[in-house]
């Protein structure tokens, strides 16, 4: 069987995890809404070229929709609880919590300089979660596994494995609200149709896990023993999280020399259970497909987007955030805009269409092959 | 000595009474070995013993021995059998762990450790042996059901295992899909000498390729191990040309359409049963008050067209079979019918109220018990009618589990349990999309009668099927979908007798549609 040319294979995963922290790079150094704009439409772009067919392309708009889910959260509780006095749209009944909850006032004056702020923030989160959910919609997460430490694979499989129950459980809940509504010949009963909806939909995943569990016990997951070095590089590791643990109540606590000590330790630990573990692993991989000189190229293509604009950034340019007091439209720098271009650089190839048949089974006749001419 | 060995093996879950054995059995090296039985006969249980999985995976009480090539079960976990036996659920969707069919096929082989060179090899001898190279770079989740079982086998099979356990393979599949799965599991046993052990309901495919077979009841092994005609002659489940043998007395009983019509050739049976002209035009039902009538309808998904121009009346006393392979716009014109899903183009017109069961009964149980499942429906409807609740109960023959938990029954159990709980509603259109997925001879019966007597109060059923046999015994008429658009419809005799959905029986005695009809034939001659 002819294999698909390289030129038309997929990126590499890894690729595409540099792509995709590029453009999270973007969006955290340059924040105005007009440049999150421009991204979130270069990652739909991104999809729609890139994406294969399967469960994992949804996670663009799911991503998104959770973006936005977060976002109206964030901005009703910024418009709510942040108050300066000025450029008031209205204002509404207001409580003041206890001191001993913080002592903030709830409600009170609605201000238009903080909403837009806030619908700003907002926006930067649906700007992160776009470009992750494109990621997720055009990579392979077993590649990526497979081009993780050996020591992290069983850890990185579990994760892999627990990705996949997104969308089907999404799929699963879609069915069973119809399946509810058909019960009922159509009519909708809303009375306790969140336990309806739940109870199956665990269910199923549950019997999904377990029939997933025992065909990777079946083929032969966890074949090999725990060996001495996986024995040891486990409690390496325990210790180094536990150092790192210690280094984040260090810093809570300002002790700056301490924090800096543990969190260096922990870090060294850690790396270390990482390589004992991976020394001690005796886990093969098939056809691992490594990083070529054109995945390179793209990831180090699009990484120039952040690093042109930090610099721009360190210039001052005072374009990248927008402040919405005084209420003012976002600037514009079509340098800046032209700098986010390279995030376009998944583009230079496009990949090869699937012609694999549909399962669909063509009742047609075939066409007669056509006869080999003969010199 | 045989391969796998089973010596007074019993078996308890935990909490549970034996719900196995004892069993004792032995499977030679290289033969295939069909194990049948009713839903809860302990088919599954005895299979999972093979690696393992029973009691390593379930816990419970495990006494006698299971010795598969060698190995003891009590002492080896499934994973250590990996190398020895795969093994194969029913349903596909629950095997894979990786996105993409060949990364999934060596994942046995990385957790084994074979060495790249090897595996590589061994990959593609796999993809080729089971006919799945090119949906390589596939993920599982965009798979027809009969590749996606295919590509499971091919997981399981990577290992190059003695022996393959298979667990209703093509219980999920349609005929072509089941085909291709059991096509491909002969050719393992004939070209590399592969033990199989497999189990299943479908038995027109599965019997004529099985060297022996047992019968499962009560978690013991009840008839065998024997040839397959032997034991299924006796068997309720048999396929449609072993009962036909049977009523016309022929020893031992074809199990192929091709054995069946030689002895008919041979008995000159068609020149014995009486004159099968007025048969052939009777129509089974007279035509009713329409409840329900759509014209035109048409359904797109994107740029995929599901549905084109359908037409499609319902009528009082009508069951309706909907026939055609794997997305041939079925379902699509099942929950259009419905009103779940609103039509491109197109009306559905009827004042009747249509209820719909999917595919998945687990979609819609959730109740504790099936009593409290079924009366739910009422009182989502706001009414409380004990005594419907009975009447369904006692209609798909769920007496004996009404007051159990659902998800402990067996999958045809299930079923039944969900077509109950939405007909207790009081639709008048009952809409069942193929309701004997995975379900025995004594659940399909039930079902059947329930059909019918449905049909008959004045009700009317439409069944998305890929079962003709069932299509054959139960419906008045029936439309053949095609690429999403109406190929054929009308008369069920008629649009049966002229296709490749032709059932067994018509296949052997035509018009004969079922081996009802050939027996009442018989009677008739005397």
């Amino acid at each position: 069987m002819r294999r698909a040319l390289p030129a038309s294979r997929p990126w590499h995963s890894v690729a595409w995890l540099l792509w995709a922290l590029a453009g999270a790079a973007v969006v955290q150094i340059a924040p105005s809404p007009v440049y999150v704009a421009i991204v979130i439409a270069m990652a739909w772009l991104v999809v729609e070229v890139h994406a294969p067919g399967g469960p994992y392309r949804r996670a663009f708009p799911i991503l998104l929709t959770v973006g936005v889910l977060f976002s109206v959260v964030r901005v009703t509780l910024a418009v709510l609880t942040t108050h300066n006095g000025i450029d008031v749209i209205t204002t509404i009944p207001h409580v003041t919590v206890p001191r001993l909850m913080g002592g903030f006032t709830l409600g009170g004056t609605i201000e238009s300089s903080v909403l837009l702020q806030a619908l700003a923030q907002g926006f930067t989160i649906v700007g992160m979660m776009a470009v992750f959910g494109a990621f997720n919609a055009v990579a392979s997460h077993y590649e990526l596994l497979q081009s993780s430490p050996r020591a992290f694979h069983e850890l990185g499989l579990i994760t892999t494995v627990a990705l996949a129950f997104v969308p089907a459980t999404i799929e699963s809940a879609g069915a069973v609200r119809e399946a509810d509504r058909a019960r009922t010949g159509g009519k909708v009963v809303r009375r306790g149709r969140v336990l309806r909806t739940v109870v199956p939909v665990l269910e199923r995943g549950m019997e999904r896990a377990m029939g997933l569990a025992e065909s990777m016990d079946s083929r032969g997951f966890g074949h090999q023993p725990a060996t001495r070095n996986e024995a040891v590089a486990g409690w390496l590791g325990l210790a180094g999280l536990l150092a790192l643990g210690g280094a984040f109540l260090a810093l809570i606590g300002r002790s700056t020399a301490p924090a800096a000590a543990l969190g260096v330790c922990g870090g060294a630990a850690i790396a270390c259970a990482a390589w004992i573990a991976t020394r001690g692993h005796d886990r093969t991989r098939h056809r691992h497909r490594r990083m070529t000189g054109a995945d390179w190229l793209m990831a180090a293509v699009a990484c120039s987007a952040p690093v042109m604009i930090g610099i721009v950034s360190l210039a001052g340019n005072d374009t990248l955030a927008w402040l919405a007091s005084p209420v003012t439209w976002p600037k514009v720098d079509p340098v800046v805009m032209l700098m986010t271009a390279p995030l376009l650089a998944p583009l230079l190839r496009t990949p090869a269409r699937d012609t694999a048949p549909s399962p669909v089974i063509d009742l047609r006749e075939p066409e007669p092959e056509p006869e080999l001419a003969v010199p | 000595m045989s391969a796998i060995e089973l010596h007074g093996l019993s078996f308890a879950y935990p909490d549970g009474p034996r719900s196995l054995g004892p069993v004792d059995l032995g499977v030679h090296a290289g033969e295939i070995l069909l194990v049948v039985g009713t839903s809860g006969s302990g088919k599954s249980t005895l299979l999972r013993t093979i690696n393992g999985l029973v009691p390593h995976a379930t816990g419970g009480k495990l006494s006698g021995d299971v010795i598969t090539f060698g190995r003891n079960v009590r002492a080896h976990k499934p994973r250590e059998l990996a190398d020895v036996v795969g093994f194969v659920h029913q349903d596909p969707e629950a095997q894979f762990v990786v996105d993409q069919v060949e990364a999934d096929v060596a994942f046995v082989l990385e957790n084994l450790a074979m060495t790249p060179e090897a595996m590589r090899r061994r990959v593609e001898e796999v993809l080729d042996a089971l006919g799945i190279a090119h949906l390589r770079d596939r993920n599982p989740a965009t798979l027809s059901g009969g590749e996606r079982q295919r590509c499971a086998i091919a997981g399981a099979l990577a290992s190059a295992p003695s022996a393959l356990v298979l667990d209703e393979p093509t219980s999920q599949l349609d005929p072509q899909g089941a085909e291709d799965v059991l096509a491909a599991v002969a050719r393992l046993n004939a070209d590399l000498g592969t033990t199989v052990v497999m189990s299943e309901h479908r038995l027109e495919r599965a019997a004529p390729l099985a060297d022996r077979a047992i019968e499962m009841s009560g978690g013991l092994v009840s008839e065998g191990p024997s040839s397959p005609g032997a034991l299924l002659a006796e068997y309720p489940g048999a396929p449609s040309v072993t009962r036909l043998g049977r009523v016309l007395g022929w020893s031992p009983p074809p199990l192929t359409v091709r054995e069946a019509r030689r002895r008919a050739a041979e008995t000159r049976m068609l020149d014995v049963l009486p004159d099968a002209g007025a048969l052939a035009s009777e129509a089974r039902a007279a035509p009713g008050e329409p409840l329900l009538t759509g014209r035109g309808l048409a359904v797109r998904y994107g740029n995929t067209v599901a549905l084109r121009d359908a037409d499609v009346q319902i009528e009082r006393g009508d069951v309706v079979a909907l026939l055609g392979r794997n997305g041939s716009g079925k379902s699509t014109l099942l929950r259009v019918i419905a009103r779940l899903l609103e039509p491109t183009r197109g009306t559905v017109a009827g004042r009747a109220r249509a209820a719909y069961v999917p595919q998945d009964p687990n979609s819609l149980l959730f109740a504790n018990t099936v009593r409290e499942e079924i009366g739910k429906t009422l009182s989502l409807l706001g009414r409380r009618d004990p005594a419907a609740v009975a009447t369904w109960i006692h209609r798909l023959h769920l007496e004996h589990v009404a007051d159990r938990h659902p998800r402990s029954l067996s999958g045809g159990e299930r079923q039944r349990v969900a077509i109950a709980a939405v007909a207790v509603g009081g639709a008048d259109v009952l809409l069942l999309d193929e309701p004997t997925r995975g379900m025995d001879a004594a659940s399909r019966h039930a079902l059947e009668q329930a059909v019918a007597d449905h049909a008959r109060a004045g009700g009317a059923v439409v069944l998305a099927t890929h079962d003709v046999e069932l299509a054959a015994r139960v419906a008045t008429r029936a439309i053949v979908l095609g690429d999403g658009e109406i190929v054929a419809s009308g008369n069920a005799r008629e649009v049966l007798s002229g296709s490749l959905f032709a059932p067994q029986t018509l296949r052997v005695l035509p018009p004969y549609l079922t081996v009802e009809e050939v027996q009442q034939a018989m009677e008739h001659v005397g």
